[in-house]
């Protein structure tokens, strides 16, 4: 409920009514004003206390957001940790809940992985395969999801998203994208979908509604190649072949913007997905389309002055 | 004294400048939305068609056969070399204004993505059936075969898809020569199985009855034709 997703789904679920009482669990506080929410900041290896969070409220709908993606905001090590102690906390507090009907978990298209000759466009169908740890950590939490709901017997709704952009998400997707020189692969240059951070929310809203039991990908229709991203965002584009990437990944880090594995491999062997049943279970349509998260992320303000502020008597 | 070193900034600049220039210019003139939900790019696809029709003079008929709307799954002979599914796509994409999107591209840079980006797609029946439950016209080829009036097997596998799909099957026929430019790409009538069958057995006979569809318009297309007669009646065989 701290990070900007977080905040996003509470502030909408507040905004449902048949949402009765809301409790959220984060490392952050909130970052919008939530009025009703009652809300526990607590570390992921606290995790004592977050059952006993989960379990005094005994919820009918749990949603779990707690995924690090690794160099959003924090490094590969420290983001697989904490996603694994928040996923062994909530999803093991929610098969202690009696009331509890229904469970949905964040997860992502990397969990069908790029190996060689795997589908351009994967459902939901498509086995999952993953080749990066991020993708690797999504799949445990999936995995672990669906332990507790056989175990306990509820719904578990998981929302494979696309790389999540928007105002204020942490994404080293979007931060290499607006650097002012971009690196892109000359032989590939793959095309790539996303998603943008409010219709996320809106998807989860609409999983927790419905009682989501299957997997969905979350996907803005369309779809962009790195080159056409960099050109939109008047951005200078670097072309790499190869080896060179180490190098950029480093020079990248350096700025400031680390380049985790799981955005290269979406640079050279592109990450689609089908999003067309999130359509037909959920009736949730983005309301952007890919090329339109490209340009909102190009269009937000490098520093955003606030101006002065006035004092009040 | 102490003398204050400057970082060329102007110099600098002006280098960032001019690289930068090299660089976009290329991209610039490109359209930054031409890419579908599958990796098309119907901008290239224009943009080669006058590298295409250098090559291929491709004649196309059948085409009222094919659903306005909602998709189908095409299926071609293909002769060794001869790039049968990727012209045939070019055209009929051309003659029916969709996207034709063929079945067989390698997935190894730089080829894969090339192909990707003119409308390829990997020989996985998952990928079909994707494609396929998307509304799109696809074509997959027959086996290779050496000669160009052999129509080869169909992989039930890729028919399969089509089947689960619950749509319609084409069959289409294409010659070309090695020598010229002539092509030939010719839509035949809906393909429909015999009997109903719940199993996998409504793939495997679909299979069969595309493959024999084929040949039959093969067939059809008559002998080669090089005006000397005595050597058209050696090709005969």
């Amino acid at each position: 409920m701290g990070g900007e997703l977080g905040s996003l789904v509470a502030a909408q679920l507040e905004a449902e009514p048949w949402v009765g009482a809301l409790v959220g669990v984060d490392v952050d506080p909130p970052r919008r004003r939530l009025r009703t929410a009652e809300f526990h900041l607590l570390q992921p290896s606290q995790r004592e206390r977050i059952v006993e969070v989960v379990t005094n409220f005994n919820p009918h709908v749990l949603i779990n957001l707690s995924v690090w993606e690794p160099d959003a905001r924090t490094g590969l090590a420290h983001a697989r940790q904490f996603t694994a102690d928040a996923t062994t906390a909530i999803v093991g507090a929610a098969a202690e809940c009696p009331a509890l009907e229904s469970m949905v978990v964040r997860s992502g298209i990397e969990v069908y992985g790029r190996a060689r000759n795997t589908p351009t466009r994967p459902t939901e169908l498509t086995s999952i395969d993953p080749t990066t740890e991020y993708g690797r950590m999504l799949a445990n939490i999936e995995r672990s999801a669906r332990e507790v709901g056989k175990r306990v017997g509820i719904a578990v709704g998981k929302l494979r998203l696309a790389p999540v952009l928007g105002k204020h998400v942490p994404s080293p997707l979007g931060r290499l994208l607006r650097q002012p020189v971009v690196p892109y692969s000359l032989f590939a240059d793959s095309p790539f979908a996303v998603v943008e951070d409010g219709d996320a929310a809106r998807a989860f809203v609409a999983a927790a509604a419905n009682r989501l039991d299957q997997p969905l990908n979350i996907v803005a229709p369309g779809a962009i190649t790195a080159s056409q991203a960099i050109v939109r965002g008047k951005r200078m584009p670097m072309p790499l072949v190869g080896p060179e990437w180490a190098i950029a990944r480093q020079l990248s880090h350096l700025a400031g913007a680390p380049i985790p594995e799981h955005v290269v491999e979406l640079m050279h062997r592109g990450r689609l997905a089908d999003g067309s049943r999130a359509r037909e279970v959920l009736g949730f349509q983005p309301r952007l389309t890919t090329p339109e998260v490209i340009d909102h992320l190009y269009a937000w303000e490098s520093v955003v002055r606030v101006g002065r502020i006035r004092e009040v008597a | 004294m102490a003398e204050i070193l400057q970082f060329p900034r102007r110099a600098a600049g002006k280098a960032v400048t001019a690289a930068n220039t090299v660089l976009t210019e290329p991209l610039r003139h490109w359209p930054t939305h031409s890419v579908d939900d599958f990796g098309r790019d119907p901008h290239l696809v224009q943009a080669l068609s006058p590298l295409a029709h250098l090559r291929w003079d491709v004649s196309v008929s059948g085409t009222q056969h094919l659903p306005v709307k909602g998709g189908a799954l095409l299926v071609c002979n293909t002769r060794r070399w001869a790039l049968s599914n990727i012209y045939a796509a070019l055209a009929l994409s051309e003659a029916t204004g969709r996207p034709v999107r063929f079945v067989g591209r390698p997935d190894f840079a730089p080829i894969g993505p090339l192909l990707r980006r003119i409308g390829g797609l990997l020989a996985r029946p998952d990928e079909v059936l994707g494609a396929l439950r998307n509304h799109e016209l696809v074509l997959v080829s027959c086996a290779m075969s050496n000669h160009s009036r052999h129509a080869g097997e169909v992989d039930h596998s890729l028919i399969g898809a089509a089947v689960v799909a619950g749509v319609p099957v084409f069959p289409v026929a294409t010659m070309s020569s090695a020598m010229s430019r002539t092509a030939r790409a010719e839509v035949g009538p809906q393909v429909r199985p015999r009997r109903k069958r719940k199993g996998p057995l409504a793939e495997v006979e679909l299979a069969e009855q595309v493959q024999h569809h084929v040949q039959r318009m093969l067939d059809g297309f008559g002998g080669l034709q090089t005006g000397v007669a005595p050597l058209d009646w050696l090709a005969e065989g």
